[in-house]
């Protein structure tokens, strides 16, 4: 029963939202109300599957291979907790960037439908449904990208929608292929019935073809181009929250589709993915450095941590698996942060492009402070939060004894440290005297308040990992133990 | 008849590729229009050959009853699509009274200009 409060919540919200469309205090603090007590049940949640091992919902109380399940382990509540973090956070930025007369009136029910979606997507236990799932969040995300865009950037969107158009209608035919192949769409039947064909060539082919859509989903190379155009033409609260989650719904279900779905058997398919992520990190990485704005530098970002990421999935080990995992919250918390951290500078300096920016760290050093942890952080630099994740994939791709891979990883972590050096310089550190810093607007004080707290749940993560870690291989090992899920959802060993 | 159908999707989805990667809005539209259709002619068709199968609402004892799943979920798939398609139409024709053009090309050529 555990997993409908996830689901009904945003969507009440969202229509509530709805119903009462005027702008109006009471209506943001509703907002605010629902986001907090999603955060407050996710956390629950998670403490709830820790200690009592992960559930399983039947919808309609149609039983297994037939209705849809709703699974609820460590993974899932691990990014419920994660979105309804971010969504927090991002909403709250929001209220302080725009007053409640200049907001959208259906910007927050569409936040609330999005978050619905990357809810729904991360608990189903069903192919078709996952489709659902996506094109719930999907469709909230191409709205929420024109909602407040000017007639300048509105032809972003274009290419954005064009590829998320054509890998959801690559997604049906992989739903198609499923349901051909394996005569079912649940999950667990799918793993039992992989299982059972392993070795064959169709199996890749739907692996490969599988891999291509949720890559794109995900943002892999080549197919990355939407993404890093698109994400600046959005308010920044929005941005942080769409950089922050949705490429991060693509890892998991690759997490879920090479630990779960399928044979683990599947080296060519693995080559591939690692080959493509190298591609995307660095690829990624370059392109930040050839930005000049904040939110441009970090949408390229976005790119090349979830090249890491998916490194570490292609290794397809628990341990790896686990620094996916870890490094994906991690990345989370800290691109949202960061994101905010931009929005902060475009009210301090009215832009955000660095050759208008300066002056920050002279008139606000904390902003400065939390700035420098953070960047510090997914940079990878000791001991806070980024160093652990990047530490596993690097130990994790040794020990496969992929050397040229965790070389380009490594090449790729400084030049992240390049990129975040020029916003230190760009914006904190330089004196620029085209760039007044409108101190006397103190919205930046509650704003740098969110980031701070935000930066603080990434120290804590760098300076006490045991806990953490111990989560993320928990989740590793359910990801990666097909008989335990099998079992779980279908109730009988295989 | 499972040729026939791989035949027909591999057509359909090639136009449709076709059309998508055209510069006009019109074509662009109708390409996702009909590559949504291809994607929903790949579910029908996993239905299998229907000829000699009862329909899913008859009960006969002695006829194998035909796999009604893959309409359910085309059902699905296409009002969806159907959405995603009424967004696009929207889209479209809002970037062209911006743009005052209907030429995907058209809209990159220019820079903005505040952009660096």
């Amino acid at each position: 029963m555990q997993a409908t409060f996830p689901l009904i919540v945003p969507f009440l919200t969202a229509i509530l939202g709805v119903l009462m469309i005027r702008p109006s205090a009471r209506r943001r603090a509703a907002f605010a109300a629902s986001a907090g007590a999603q955060l407050i049940y996710a956390v629950w949640m998670l403490g709830n599957v820790s200690a009592n091992g992960p559930t399983v919902l039947y919808l309609g109380g149609w039983s297994a291979p037939f209705g849809i399940a709703i699974v609820v382990d460590h993974i899932a509540a691990i990014m419920v907790v994660l979105t309804a973090l971010t969504a927090l956070s991002c909403i709250l930025f929001g209220y302080l960037e725009v007053s409640g007369r200049n907001e959208h009136p259906l910007r927050l029910p569409l936040v609330q439908f999005l978050i619905l979606g990357i809810n729904l997507s991360v608990m189903t236990g069903d192919l078709f449904n996952l489709f659902v799932a996506f094109e719930v969040m999907l469709l909230s995300s191409y709205a929420l990208l024109t909602l407040e865009a000017d007639d300048w950037d509105v032809r972003q969107a274009f290419p954005y929608l064009a590829i998320n158009l054509f890998a959801s209608a690559l997604l049906v035919a992989v739903c198609g292929f499923a349901y051909g192949l394996f005569g079912t769409l649940n999950f667990a039947q799918i793993a039992l019935r992989a299982q059972e064909m392993s070795g064959d060539p169709l199996l890749v082919a739907f692996g490969m073809f599988a891999m291509i859509v949720f890559g794109i989903k995900a943002g892999l190379f080549p197919m990355y181009y939407w993404l890093p155009n698109a994400y600046p033409i959005m308010p920044i609260a929005l941005a942080a929250l769409f950089g922050g989650m949705l490429t991060k719904v693509g890892i998991y279900v690759l997490l879920r589709l090479f630990g779960t779905l399928l044979p683990h058997d599947m080296d060519y398919l693995y080559t591939t993915l690692a080959w493509l992520a190298a591609g995307t990190m660095f690829f990624g990485v370059l392109g930040a450095a050839s930005r000049t704005y904040i939110r441009g530098i970090l949408s390229f970002h976005i790119l090349s941590q979830v090249g890491f990421m998916m490194l570490a999935i292609s290794l397809m080990t628990p341990y790896a698996f686990a620094a996916a995992i870890l490094y994906m919250g991690h990345n989370i918390i800290v691109k949202s942060s960061l994101f905010l951290v931009g929005g902060a500078t475009l009210v301090l300096n009215r832009t955000d492009r660095l050759d208008r920016t300066g002056n920050l760290w002279e008139r606000t050093p904390v902003l400065g402070v939390t700035f420098l942890l953070l960047a510090l952080s997914l940079s990878g630099i000791p001991p806070l939060s980024g160093f652990w994740g990047k530490y596993m994939i690097v130990v994790a791709g040794f020990t496969a004894g992929e050397y040229v891979l965790v070389a380009i990883a490594i090449i790729t972590g400084l030049l992240t440290l390049f990129s975040m050096l020029k916003i230190w310089l760009g914006a904190f550190w330089q004196k620029n005297e085209a760039a007044p810093v409108r101190i006397e607007d103190r919205s930046w004080v509650p704003m740098t308040g969110i980031i701070a707290v935000m930066t603080v749940i990434s120290l804590v993560i760098g300076l006490f990992p045991e806990y953490f870690i111990q989560l993320c291989m928990t989740a590793a090992h359910e990801l990666l133990d097909k008989e335990s899920y099998i079992q779980l959802v279908l109730g009988t060993a295989p | 008849m499972f040729l026939v159908s791989a035949l027909l999707v591999g057509i359909l989805f090639a136009v449709s590729t076709y059309l998508i990667l055209q510069g006009s809005f019109v074509r662009i539209l109708f390409g996702f229009i009909l590559i949504a259709n291809a994607a929903n002619l790949v579910l029908l068709s996993m239905t299998g050959d229907p000829r000699g199968r009862s329909a899913p609402v008859v009960l006969d004892e002695a006829v194998p009853m035909a796999d009604p799943l893959p309409q359910a979920l085309i059902l699905t798939a296409i009002v969806i699509g159907f959405a995603v398609s009424a967004y696009l139409v929207f889209l479209l024709y809002r970037i062209f009274l911006d743009w005052k053009t209907d030429d995907a090309l058209a809209l990159f050529a220019k820079k903005k200009p505040t952009d660096v």
